[in-house]
This record gives C-alpha cells, sequence and structure tokens, in this order.
C-alpha cells in the first residue's frame, strides 16, 4: 500500500505571541498533526521575503507565517509591516503559478493554542490533495 | 514639440557657471540607432547632447557611480551632477531622494517631456522595417517618428512602435525638475496595467507553465540587476556564491554568510534570485522597463515588477516616485490594510 503523502510545513512563529500560542498548544498535551517545522523569529515583521522563498527552494510543501493579532505586537506595529509584505509576497507567488494554499499567514496569540492546532490541522489537510511542491524545489 | 537647442542652450549655460560638475545626456552612437549616455565637462560638447525617441536608456543608473565615487574621494567636488531625464527616469530620482541615497542637492535635473509620445521599441521597429536597419529616429510633426534607414525615410505611427512601459505611462513629463524642456500635456491611459492581462487571465497552471519557460531560460548574467538604477545595495543576496567554506571557516562566518540561493541557472535557484529582484522592487520600480531591454533572452523580467506595481496600487493605493516625502510602501502601513487572506 502506497503510504500517504505527509507535506512538510515550515512555519516562522513570532517569539511573542505564535510560538507561545504552539507552546500552549504542547504544554496542555494537544493533538495535532506533526508536520510543522517551527522556527521562532523575534517577530513576524522580521520574516524576509527571502526567508520564504529559501522555504520553498529547499523543499518545503507549505510555509506559514504567524504573528500576533493585529495591535498586541510587542514591537507596536511590527505585525503590520508584515502584513503588507507578505500579501505582496503572496501576490508574487501566485502569480507565477504556485498554488495559493502553500503559503499562508495567520494571527495566533499567546492564549490561542488551540487555535494554532486548528491552524495547522487546515493547513495539512489543504496541502495533502496538492502533493509535494516540486514547482520551486531545488532539484539537484 | 521639444526644443533641442533649448536644452543644448540651458546645458551650456549650467556649465559656464560652473553650477555643475558634468551633464549626463544622450549623444550619438556608432550602433546607429540608440544614442549612448554622454558625460558632458565642457560648455562647448553641448553640440555633442541628443535627443530622439531611441533615448531608452534611463539616466539616473549614473546617480549610483557618482556617489560611489565621491565616497572614495578626499575632497569630492560637491557640486551636483546635470541630469536629463524623461518622465520616468525624474520618478527614479524621486525614489532615490525618498530613501535619501541622494539629496536633492546632489542632482540639477533637465527635465524632457515625452509629450504625446515616448521612447520606441526596437523589437517593435525591427519587425516593422522588417528587416530594414534604422539609422536615425526622430520625433515627427504630430505623434509618429520619422525613421531613417538606407532606403531613405518613413513616417510611423507612434503608437505602432511605442514602448509596452510608455503606453501604459502615467506622467509623460518629468515629476521632479530644475528646468523642463517641452509641454506638460495629459495623455489617457485607459488601463495602466493592461499588457498583465495576458498573463494574469491564465489559468494557474498555464501561468506556472509561461514563467518555467521563461524563467528557465535565465543566464543569470545579473544584466538586469546591472541596469537598475535602484538596484543599488553594497551586497546583493545573489552574490554570497563567492564565499568558500573550508574547514578553517568559523562557525560564525559561516552562519553570517548564507548561501541563499546556488549560482547554477537552474529554474529552482533562477527563480528565487528573480523573486527576490522582483519583492525588492515592490513599491520602488518606477517602470522605465530597461531590465527587459537588456535581457539577452527576453524574460519579461517587467511583468514581475508590473505585477507588483499593480498589486501596491489595488491594495494599498501606493504609487513609486511621485513623492519623495512619503514613505515607501513597505515602511509604512495603513490600519485597513486588507488582511482577508490571514486566518
Amino acid at each position: 500500500m502506497a503510504e500517504e503523502f505527509e507535506p512538510k510545513i515550515v512555519a516562522f512563529l513570532c517569539k511573542w505571541c505564535s510560538s507561545a500560542g504552539s507552546d500552549l498548544a504542547g504544554v496542555s498535551r494537544m493533538e495535532y498533526p506533526p508536520n510543522v517545522i517551527p522556527i521562532t523569529v523575534m517577530c513576524s515583521g522580521s520574516v524576509s521575503p527571502l526567508y520564504i522563498f529559501s522555504a520553498f527552494n529547499k523543499g518545503a510543501d507549505g510555509v506559514l507565517v504567524s504573528g500576533c493579532h493585529p495591535g498586541d505586537c510587542h514591537y507596536i506595529k511590527g505585525n503590520y509591516y508584515a502584513r503588507r509584505r507578505i500579501a505582496l509576497v503572496k501576490k508574487l507567488l501566485e502569480y507565477v503559478g504556485l498554488e495559493p494554499e502553500r503559503f499562508q499567514m495567520s494571527w495566533v496569540s499567546a492564549a490561542e493554542g488551540v487555535k494554532y492546532t486548528q491552524v495547522i490541522k487546515d493547513f495539512v489537510q489543504e496541502l495533502k490533495p496538492l502533493g509535494p511542491q516540486k514547482k520551486l524545489r531545488r532539484t539537484q | 514639440m521639444v526644443n533641442l537647442e533649448e536644452l543644448k542652450k540651458e546645458a551650456a549655460q549650467i556649465l559656464k557657471e560652473g553650477k555643475v560638475k558634468y551633464i549626463i545626456g544622450f549623444q550619438r552612437s556608432s550602433n546607429g540607432l540608440l544614442p549612448v549616455p554622454a558625460f558632458i565637462k565642457k560648455p562647448e560638447d553641448v553640440e555633442k547632447l541628443v535627443w530622439d525617441p531611441a533615448c531608452v536608456h534611463n539616466l539616473t543608473l549614473f546617480l549610483q557611480d557618482d556617489k560611489n565615487k565621491k565616497t572614495k574621494e578626499k575632497e569630492p567636488d560637491e557640486r551636483p551632477v546635470g541630469i536629463v531625464v524623461k518622465g520616468c527616469d525624474s520618478r527614479a530620482i524621486n525614489v532615490l531622494l525618498q530613501e535619501e541615497f541622494i539629496k536633492r542637492d546632489d542632482v540639477y535635473i533637465l527635465g524632457i517631456s515625452c509629450e504625446n509620445t515616448g521612447v520606441l521599441d526596437e523589437k517593435k521597429l525591427a519587425k516593422k522595417l522588417k528587416g530594414k536597419k534604422a539609422k536615425k529616429a526622430e520625433f515627427g510633426e504630430k505623434d509618429d517618428f520619422v525613421i531613417t534607414t538606407e532606403d531613405g525615410k518613413i513616417k510611423i505611427e507612434a503608437q505602432e512602435v511605442l514602448s509596452e512601459r510608455c503606453l501604459e505611462c502615467k506622467a509623460h513629463f518629468p515629476v521632479i525638475y530644475d528646468v523642463l524642456i517641452g509641454e506638460k500635456t495629459k495623455r489617457n491611459v485607459e488601463d495602466p496595467f493592461k499588457s498583465l492581462e495576458k498573463t494574469e487571465s491564465l489559468p494557474a497552471e498555464e501561468r506556472w507553465k509561461f514563467w518555467k519557460e521563461q524563467i528557465e531560460k535565465c543566464i543569470r548574467c545579473y544584466a538586469c540587476r546591472s541596469v537598475c538604477p535602484m538596484c543599488y545595495c553594497d551586497e546583493c543576496v545573489a552574490d554570497t556564491i563567492s564565499f568558500v567554506v573550508t574547514p578553517d571557516t568559523p562557525a560564525e562566518e559561516k552562519a553570517q554568510k548564507i548561501k541563499w540561493l546556488e549560482k547554477s541557472p537552474v529554474s529552482s535557484e533562477n527563480f528565487v534570485y528573480h523573486f527576490v529582484r522582483a519583492i525588492h522592487l515592490s513599491g520602488r520600480c518606477i517602470d522605465c522597463g530597461e531590465c527587459e531591454r537588456v535581457c539577452p533572452l527576453d524574460i519579461p523580467v517587467r511583468f514581475l515588477n508590473k505585477k507588483l506595481e499593480k498589486e501596491a496600487k489595488e491594495l494599498f493605493d501606493y504609487e513609486a516616485g511621485f513623492d519623495p516625502d512619503k514613505p515607501s510602501l513597505v515602511s509604512s502601513f495603513k490600519d485597513e490594510d486588507p488582511e482577508d487572506f490571514i486566518k
């Protein structure tokens, strides 16, 4: 029997909210798919578009950028900058023909462990039918 | 009608008065059709200056060299540089001012209005002339170009051979200048993003096929980067390729010099390069179209920039190069920025 495709997700989580949210999910023993590779960053606003392109280039099937809700940013406005930048990156990736589901953004606060598990569950469900991401993956 | 004599007179005047170090303009070349950049230091040399529909170059690129030279000199000449700009080039100056790459006193802007026409597209012209070699292009009396070929002069409607970007240009006259030559004419542009339609309307898979085919061609000569007046970073991520890792390389150095993308011109690496280029120019690209013109493989790189220009306009109501005092696209935000894509 062929094994089911398990997507690999690279998640850039901001240290102050989303990363704490994922921690909460962990310590509360909530179950969610183990497909995520979390990378803690200081702020969603510090996620350079290059990180995203690079993640796809190195074989990620999906990329998630997650930060604090608007108004909750530890650095006051980092997530507002992120919102603008990520919107542009998303449009660019869609324009060249990458499936829009592969790149997502979410707001997850430190108290939203449940939301975090839900975001990941949904993401994995959306990625499974798409299969491996071969378009931007390095071939050699 | 733009009067070239007016430009020459003004240029000679400021050179004589010593107001500027030198003037960057256009002069005839041995190539024939396309003029080449001219660096004029003496008032008597202003006779070399030309202005015709083949003046495609964006001369603001040379402001980078001027700045680099200034930083190296012990006692730099602080006088401004005189520069001949079209509408699009003047917007480039605005972006450079906005980013404080240059100061307003660093340039003396000789603005030329494109009036009702613009610059021509070499490929379109070649097609139109069916193999005949164009020697010279001139502005005609009435929104047309007069092309000199071996067989004599031909009149061609400007619309037929205008470059794509000129057909989509929002301001045909300089938006910032010290001297303006020609008139500020307003031309109605129905859809400033018309050229995008063809690719945007394709279904996602077709679009991918199109871009894969195009980007795969890239040989990574970096001509698009070299010619861009906005690409002035001292170090480019595309250049981390020169970094060699040996057993002696300390961990710290390895951590600082990340190899983001490989040198090899394969599709995946080319995509990263072109993505980075496009995103880096979002809200800064003023659509001078030089990147596409210089591409030896005819990759429509301009579309990537144009797409982001369109999104900036539609999502954030931002247009590059019109106001040097406004914060740039990615260093500002509004509370009402769209977030329907965020979970």
